[in-house]
């Protein structure tokens, strides 16, 4: 039997990952839409592009992860 | 403040490997044997298999330097070649050829510990699992760039490295927690992208024991080299930032 805690905590935790998917995919999104145009405009300047992209997305990245390690936390504590 | 954070994350990481352990990944965080009153794990065993396997391959490949490599020579060329002509565009070539020994001791040692994870029997075999996937390996690591970091400014610089902490005087206690933030957000990219995606594909297997958890290790294989780049351009970042000439 699931108490209903225990069903918010989960909730809580799926919620919240879910938020910060969408906000991190809609900005990773626009940082590799951006690339990609400045790419095509100057396909010389390729390598300098893609590190700073990947650096821009790796920042975005890190802020799911955090949820996703407070996710884990939380639905820890379910038990 | 900054141990309050500390605390908060170190208990937020081992609740997090205990909730996956409780989820069924065998033996994850117990400890295998004491070796000088420390726990040594899983993750430990396998970081020694990895050391040793980066300096068999790094003996093997310089034993006999000829002027035309081929063979091993000629792989291991082509590996610190792309990574200074990667690193170059980022702090410099100068630079990067000096600084390769530790970034791309970094950037190989990453590479193999999140490649043995997808090996099968990673998690589940005693005395095999892939050391990235706990907070400590991370933060080691993170740690050591932190401290290589500072000592690269001071050599470059003298104490007058220092002095990017109090510049401009109102943002020195902003300046000085980003130092502290750099480690923790260093490893615990690392440390969450490879737990996380190990979660998932276990989520993955556990729902659908056939061909799905594929998708999962093929993104695993994606990011592992991925977040073994990011670690070494971002330490390869800070290093450059700190030996920055100012003019």
């Amino acid at each position: 039997m699931i108490s209903v805690g225990a069903g918010l905590i989960a909730l809580a935790a799926g919620l919240g990952v879910a938020f910060a998917a969408i906000g991190s995919a809609t900005a990773q999104g626009r940082t590799a839409a951006a690339a990609l145009d400045a790419m095509w405009r100057q396909p010389e300047a390729s390598g300098a592009i893609q590190t700073a992209m990947m650096l821009a997305l790796a920042f975005m990245e890190f802020l799911t992860i955090l949820v996703l390690l407070v996710a884990f936390m939380i639905v820890g504590k379910i038990g | 403040m900054a141990t309050n954070l500390y605390y908060f994350l170190a208990s937020a990481a081992s609740t997090a490997e205990h909730g996956a352990s409780a989820a069924g990944e065998g033996g994850h965080g117990a400890p295998l044997f004491k070796l000088f009153g420390l726990d040594v794990t899983a993750q430990v065993t396998t970081t020694w298999v990895v050391m040793a396997l980066l300096i068999l391959l790094g003996w093997l490949a310089t034993r006999n330097l000829k002027r035309e490599p081929h063979g091993l020579q000629n792989v291991m060329e082509f590996v610190t070649e792309a990574l200074v002509s990667f690193l170059s565009s980022v702090m410099g070539r100068e630079k990067a050829r000096k600084m390769m020994p530790f970034l791309g001791t970094l950037f190989l040692f990453i590479l193999v510990s999140n490649y043995s994870g997808l090996i099968p029997g990673a998690g589940y075999v005693k005395g095999f699992a892939a050391p990235t996937s706990v907070w400590g390996v991370t933060l080691g690591l993170a740690i050591c760039a932190i401290v290589a970091v500072q000592v690269y400014g001071v050599q470059k610089k003298g104490i007058r490295y220092f002095s990017h902490l109090f510049k401009p005087i109102y943002l020195t206690p902003i300046n000085i927690l980003e130092e502290i933030a750099r480690p923790l957000s260093l490893s615990l990219r690392l440390y969450g992208n490879v737990f996380g995606e190990e979660t998932v594909t276990l989520t993955l297997l556990s729902v659908v024991p056939y061909v799905l958890p594929m998708a999962a290790m093929l993104l695993g294989v994606i990011f592992g080299a991925v977040q073994a780049i990011i670690f070494t351009t971002l330490t390869a970042v800070y290093i450059a930032m700190a030996t920055a000439e100012h003019h």
